[in-house]
């Protein structure tokens, strides 16, 4: 019966098993090379302030309520409600102050543009899975979400 | 070899003011960590994908706003941490209300990722050690899972980007790993010898 001598002659072992059965797949390891091409330098960031999948004593609710989440730039707040599973979701937001606002949804599969109402209202169909983020021009701002995977 | 302090923080200001090559170095460096974060909390591959994805694309809007540039693959380990743990958090919240997301019918081109990691996991069975090396790791605690799992990471992260991932003292760090690779060599020996 064979048995390690030590523990860095194991540890060795199993890098290199992770190495093979577990290395980043080349397709994502070109997505976070390609991530840097989404960059905005100019905008102000909006964080995520909000976030009902993980807010304590979010966990009830009905199966017609989507997921709720809440970017915030200063006195800039931007809402947004994804509803749906699977390949398309829809998006309702709402810009306060309400105004109207030129905005991109963006996802790798692309960029939609769309304009809020004077109410601040807008809203995207179609929305695939994975990271999103909505880029805003608002009363002389340039403000960008943070991404977050819906 | 962990990418030195200095040299991190250079490749972020490259980064910052436009250099793209300095960038697929910082993805070179730490997307193994990263990715060895996010497979420690078992996620389902498109989750996974996704949680990488996301953290690739935080760091490109943060590069002008992290304020520790040399401490870069901390925030990245930290932050694919708190992206891994909101999908498990929200999948745990789902619960029976809408379960069709997982059975999520992509665009084709989305599916390879996901594939790649099956396909990896196939080849891997494929060598018998290796298949009981892999079993006797999928059978140790969580926590000793998540510690090795980020130190086995290509390249090797540093003791201080292994704290952040676990939040634990970086001191901490060396002992635990000794009795998880020690309850790993346990466990292999059971697999090895026939009962009886």
């Amino acid at each position: 019966m064979s048995t390690l001598s030590d523990d860095d002659e194991l540890e060795e072992e199993l890098r290199q098993a992770i190495a093979r059965a577990d290395a980043v797949p080349p397709l994502l390891r070109q997505a976070a090379v390609d991530a840097y091409g989404w960059r905005t330098a100019d905008a102000e960031l909006a964080g995520l302030a909000f976030d009902s999948l993980v807010a304590p004593g979010a966990a009830v609710r009905g199966p017609t309520t989507g997921r709720l989440l809440s970017f915030e730039a200063g006195d800039l707040t931007i809402d947004c409600e994804i509803s749906g599973t699977g390949p398309a979701r829809a998006l309702i937001g709402q810009i306060v102050p309400p105004q109207q606002a030129a905005l991109e949804v963006r996802q790798r599969a692309g960029v939609t543009t769309l304009e809020s109402d004077q109410l601040g209202r807008f809203r995207a169909e179609s929305l695939g899975p994975g990271p999103f983020s909505l880029r805003c021009r608002a009363s002389g701002r340039q403000v960008t979400t943070e991404w977050v995977a819906i | 070899m962990p990418v030195p302090n200095e040299e991190a923080a250079r490749l972020v200001r490259a980064a910052e003011s436009g250099d793209a090559s300095a960038w697929e170095e910082i993805v070179e460096s730490f997307s193994g960590l990263v990715w060895s974060v996010i497979r420690g909390y078992r996620l389902a591959p498109a989750d996974a994908a996704d949680v990488f994805q996301t953290v690739w694309l935080r760091l490109a809007e943060h590069l002008g706003r992290i304020r520790d540039p040399e401490r870069v693959g901390a925030w990245l380990a930290t932050t694919a941490r708190r992206e891994s743990l909101r999908v498990v958090q929200g999948r745990s919240r789902l619960v029976l209300t809408d379960r069709s997301d997982l059975l999520d019918t992509r665009h084709p081109g989305e599916n390879a990722p996901e594939q790649a990691v099956l396909d990896a996991e196939q080849a891997m069975l494929d060598s018998d050690r290796a298949a009981r090396l892999w079993r006797a790791f999928g059978a140790l605690p969580e926590r000793c899972q998540k510690l090795l799992r980020v130190l086995m990471a290509t390249p090797p992260p540093s003791y201080a980007e292994v704290a952040a991932v676990l939040d634990m003292p970086v001191g901490s760090i060396g002992p635990s790993r000794a009795r998880c690779l020690d309850q790993l060599k346990r466990r292999l020996a059971d697999e090895v010898s026939p009962a009886g």
